[in-house]
Order: C-alpha cells, then structure tokens, then sequence
C-alpha cells in the first residue's frame, strides 16, 4: 500500500506560532518568510506579527490547499 | 420495593473523586450506595460486598505498573468468595477500556469520556445507548415561543401605518426576480431534479428572465468567469469524505447546561467541498448551524446558474446543485440557513432554500438596499415576495441589520428591522431580530464602548425587548470589528460576546471565525474550531450566572427606543417606505448608506 504524502493529510492550511527573536517587526517579517520558505513552503502569509520586548510573536500561515485546488485529502 | 443497592470502593491510595461523583449521580437516580475509603485490603472490600448483600459493584483504579494484576486478583477473590454470579461488578479508572476490563474478569469498564449516566445503565442492568448531541440540537423553530405582540403603543401605531403602505405600493408591481422565482416554484421540481428528469418547461422559460451571462449559461453551456465544474469522479471522492466524517461523530454540547444561544457558524469559502470541510468541522465541533454566504457578484447578477460549481473567490455560488450538496452533507439537527437579504435573486433563493431543505433564511430591505448595494424599490418588490415564499416554506428569517457597519446608527437600523419584521408578520413570516453585537462606527465615534462592550450592547436588546416580543439572533458575527489577526484576542472576544448574548438569553448567535480580522487568505477550518471551543469556554465559565444591567445600559436602551419612535415617525409622515429608503430617513448618505443602484428600473406593473 503506497502512503500519501503527509501534506495530503492538511486539510488547508498550516500554522506556524512562535517568538523570533529580533530587533523589531520588519526583521521579524522577513525572518518568518525566511524560516517559511527554508521549511518549504511556498504559499506563504502571516497572518499576525506583533513586536514586544525581545522579538516578534508571530503566526505563519502555509496554505497547502485553497478553496477550488484540487484535495489531496479526497484520496485518502 | 427495597432500593437496589451499589458499593463504590476506590483502590487507588488516594483518588476516589470520580467514585463521589458517580455516588452523588446513583444516590439522585435512586440507588441506595456504599462507598468505602480508598485503598482498602481487597479481602475487607469483598468481605463488605458480601456483608452489605450489594448486587453491584464499581471499583476505581488508574491503570499502572503491577495494577493488571491487582484486577485480576479483585476478580479471582469474588470467584474465590462465590459472589461473582451474584454481583455485577465494574472497574473505571484513568486507561481503562471496555475490552481490558473484561479480559481481567469484570463486566464492565469506564475510561475517559465516560460518563455518570453510563454507570447508572450498568447498575440498572440496561444497555447505555450515548444521546447524540446531534439529537439535543434545536431544528425546531426559534420563533415559535413568540408573539410579536409590539408592546410599545406609538411603535405599533406607527408600524400599523407603515406596513399597509408598503403593501400598497407593491401591489401590481413586479420584477425579473419575482418572476424567476414564479418560474422556479411552479415549473421545477426538486424531486425530478433529484431523479436527473429533464423539466423541458422550466429550462425553455427560466432564461428569458436571466440576464445574458446566465442565459448564455443555458443555452450555451457557458459558466460564469470564475467558476468550473466538479466532476463526477469528484463527487464520489466527497460522498466518501462526507461519509468518512459522519463515522462516530460525537459532537459536543457547547452550551453546557444552557438551552440558549443557538450557535451558528458562517462558511462560504467558494469552494463547496472546502464549505463542506468546514460544515462538518463546525458539526464536529459542537455547532448547531450553518449560514451560506455567496459572492457579491451572485447578488449582482439577474438568474442563478445550476450545477455542481466551484468558485476562485470568497463567497460558494448558489445553484441548486451546489445547495444540494451541501445540504447532504448536513447532519440531522443541525440547523442551515441560506441568505437571501441582498441582490436581484432574492425571492428565488428563498424558492430554491426551501425547496431543498433549509431552515432558515435572511431578508431585510433596509440592509439589503442601504448597505449591500441593491436598488430599493427592486428589494422591496422582491422582499415582499421573498417573505411570502420564505412563510410558504415554513422558513423563519432573520432580519439583519448590517448597515450599522457602515455607519448607519443602531436605532435608525433598528427602526428598518421593526419595519421589515412587522411587514413579515403580516405576510405570514417569522422574522427573528438580528441586532448587532459589534464595535460599529457609531460607537467608535460616539464612545459608548470607551470602557467596555457590554452596557451598549446590552442596551441594544433590552430596547428591542422593551418594543416587542420577538426571537433575537445578534451576528452577524458577533463580536464584529472587535477581532484582531491574533488568534487568542480574536477567540477570546467571541466568546465574551457569545457569553454576553447567553446572559442576555438570545435566541442565537453568529460567530466568526478567528481568522475574522486576517483578510490576506481565506479562513481557515482550525480558525473555525478556535472560536467554538472558546465559545463553549465561555459557556462553561458563566453558566447560569447573570450580569447586572446598569444605568448606562438603560439609558442607552431608553435613547434607542426613542430614536426608533422617531424615526418611524418620519418615515410614516413621508407616507412613502420606498421613498423614505431613497431619501436616507432609515440611513442617509451622511450616516454611510447609499441606496444601491443594482436592479434599478427593472420594477414593471404586472
């Protein structure tokens, strides 16, 4: 039996929480779409940024599927 | 009759909370119950079962090193003591499962999620059947305790004048969208449609009254820009998702011991199969109900297209097909709604709702002309017909009151709602009130959210109760204009609204997702689980409890009935509804509504 691809099993999106630390939100945007594309993830956005103290809380958000793609998930 | 009697004895050295717990449920159903002190000597315990002639017995243990063994002792000494034909005997604990507990000797076991109620089955001997809490959701009808009895002599004077003459400027008017909807109603058949019969009838009238892009569709195949077809081999693939989400679905009961709100949540992700995945997350998550949102150029366009269709932007296109599947897919209970408030395909949306099978649906004049674009003497032709269809399918419809959002002052938009609200009793409708629980414009401006959102909100309802007995559903969503990208601000602020609501006893609510306030993708199905377990929070925390109505409140209440008196009575002066929607009385140009333009001139005599 071949077994699907992890990312078939995400049913949108994935979300990425975390603090990064940095000297303020611009470094941390660009940090986050860094650290995104280096976990490869191509469709890339964030959806909250917020710099306080030490660095940025943040939430990325990798869209695997969007609404009308065609779902891996529906094979499973 | 001697009470059946049940002794609990806790083998754990010190936790026997579960026990007390079930102990108070067996003593309330009747029982009469021993329950011992933890970690007795196992022969003590069985010498007590035998001196106590007790005919059930419910040990406690968490599952750890060397306890299998300790269970299989228990077991092996009521063998030994010759009790083990004569008691019932049941193990529960931390791991337990049903299949570990009876290859160690015992009848019965009760792990995680079991609940009091299934031990009482045990010890009354009879089989436990699990209520769905699909079974516990409400399809029966919101509006069916109120009177819509207008408790405020001028507003009824007042409402008592404006109805008639909204009747008596449609009467002999029509519009392209009231005869579509004609035509759907009496030429096209769900049945048949269901069957795959051709209806040779509608397909050769239903065209004339569409605009070209629709017509095009049906005579040409033809799909509209930003939409494709599924396949059948798509279909199948969602038939066995859908089936595959309905395998033990156990759906929890957000309201905890509350009976009100009704909690509905929004989807319309253009993508059917997407909307979907996000129904059968909402159900699988407690919600009670669905609302369909499609996409503004839906509204915008004369005729509905058909097919299985999926869209490349916000909003899932309403055709029958796409509301056929959708409406498959839905659990029993739980409640859908599709909206029909704006745009030139109103009165056949509530056709096309009904015919298909959806509860509820939503229709206001005032919003659908003043805030979403449509002309409103195309509305209030079409409404009317709307209303009439949405009494004829026994669907109840809130009528929202989103111009707030665009500046227009709650008692001005509330003025419009009792409007709309009164027209539909009339017809023979059940309106529900959908106030606004949100941080509108007129509040930002005005500061009466400056120290907290409650007292303004508050206010909202305690003035339309103070006008009339009818069903209150605050949305849409709650909470609106108060959510942030943050996840955690943004469920949190649902569920303090949705507590507010629930202290108010409303009838229902609408929440957002907590991607609310992220406008750089579409929402997630996570973001949509995120508010419902924070709602349910909200719930838990709160119960019963109730929060004081405080002097602002009330006043704020006392201003807005008056200002709805007011406005009514200026729209009852001007002796025109229509007229009074163009000319701003229900929310003017300087308030943010524009009367819309989509429609105009279309209004014929019949």
């Amino acid at each position: 039996m071949t077994v699907p691809d992890v990312f078939a099993y995400v049913l949108d999106a994935l979300d990425i929480e975390t603090l990064l630390v940095c000297a303020s939100e611009e470094e941390g945007k660009r940090i986050a779409l860094e650290l995104a594309k280096k976990l490869g993830f191509k469709d890339v956005d964030i959806v909250f940024i917020r710099f306080q103290g030490s660095g940025v809380r943040v939430r990325i958000r990798a869209y695997i599927n969007r609404p009308g793609d065609q779902y891996a998930w529906l094979d499973l | 009759m001697a009470l059946k009697k049940v002794l609990l004895a806790p083998l754990d050295p010190v936790h026997d909370i579960a026990l007390k717990i079930i102990n108070r449920g067996l003593r309330q159903a009747g029982f009469e119950t021993v329950i011992l002190a933890p970690d007795l000597p196992l022969e003590e315990i069985i010498q007590t079962i035998i001196d106590e002639g007790v005919e059930t017995v419910l040990i406690s243990r968490t599952l750890g090193y060397g306890v299998g063994d300790l269970l299989a002792r228990f077991a092996d000494l009521t063998d030994a003591a010759g009790i083990r034909d004569k008691v019932k005997i049941a193990v529960g604990g931390m791991s337990v499962r049903p299949e570990l507990a009876q290859e160690l000797g015992f009848d019965a076991g009760f792990g995680p999620g079991s609940s009091v109620d299934e031990t009482i089955a045990f010890a009354e001997g009879r089989e436990f059947v699990k209520k769905s809490n699909l079974e516990r959701k409400h399809e029966g009808d919101m509006t069916a305790s109120y009177t819509y009895n207008v408790k405020h002599n001028r507003i009824r004077e007042l409402l008592g004048q404006i109805t008639p003459m909204i009747l008596d400027w449609a009467e002999g008017k029509t519009s392209p969208g009231v005869q579509r909807a004609v035509i759907r109603e009496e030429l096209w058949d769900v049945k048949k449609w269901r069957d795959h019969a051709e209806a040779k009838e509608f397909s050769a009238e239903y065209p004339k009254y569409c605009e070209e892009s629709v017509r095009e569709f049906y005579t040409k195949g033809v799909l509209h820009p930003k939409t494709r077809l599924f396949s059948q081999k798509d279909v199948e693939k969602l038939k066995a998702y859908v089936w595959r989400s309905r395998r033990d679905l156990q759906t929890p009961y957000l309201q905890h011991n509350l009976t009100r709100p009704i909690i509905f949540n929004q989807y319309g992700t253009g993508c059917p199969y997407m909307d979907i995945a996000h129904i059968k997350a909402s159900e699988a998550y407690g919600a009670d109900g669905v609302v369909h949102f499609d996409p503004s150029w839906g509204a915008r366009t004369e005729g509905l297209y058909d097919g299985f269709l999926t869209h490349q932007e916000d909003g899932t296109v309403i055709t029958p097909a796409n509301l056929n599947r959708i409406y498959r897919a839905l659990e029993y209970g739980t409640l859908w709604q599709v909206r029909a408030h704006r745009g030139l395909n109103t009165p056949e949306t509530v056709v096309l709702a009904g015919k298909i099978g959806a509860n509820l649906t939503k229709i206001n004049i005032c919003y659908g002309s003043l805030g979403a674009g449509t002309d409103p003497s195309r509305l209030t032709v079409d409404a009317i017909a709307a209303i009439k269809y949405a009494a004829r399918y026994k669907m109840p419809f809130d009528v929202v009151t989103n111009e707030e959002l665009s500046g227009v002052p709650a008692y001005k938009a509330f003025a419009g709602m009792l409007i709309v609200s009164h027209l539909g009793v009339a017809l023979g409708g059940r309106p529900i009130l959908q106030p606004l629980f949100c941080f509108s414009p007129e509040v930002m401006i005005g500061g009466q959210m400056n120290d907290n959102y409650v007292d303004f909100n508050m206010a909202k309802i305690l003035a339309l109760r103070a006008i009339i007995d009818a069903p209150i559903w605050p949305g849409a969503p709650i909470g609106f204009l108060t959510q942030t990208e943050d996840r955690v601000q943004s469920s949190a602020s649902t569920a303090f609204h949705a507590s507010l609501a629930a202290m108010l006893e409303v009838d229902a609510i609408s929440i957002a997702s907590s991607d609310e306030a992220y406008s750089g993708g579409p929402i997630t199905v996570a973001s949509r689980i995120d508010t419902l377990r924070a709602v349910s929070e909200g719930f838990r925390f709160f119960g019963h409890s109730r929060m004081e109505v405080n002097a602002k409140a009330r006043q704020w209440a006392d201003k807005m009935v008056e200002g709805i008196e007011g406005v009514l009575e200026t729209v009852a002066a001007r002796g025109d509804f229509v007229q009074a929607l163009y000319d701003g009385l229900l929310g003017s140009r300087e308030d943010g509504a524009y009367p819309g333009r989509a429609g105009a001139d279309t209004v014929v005599q019949k």
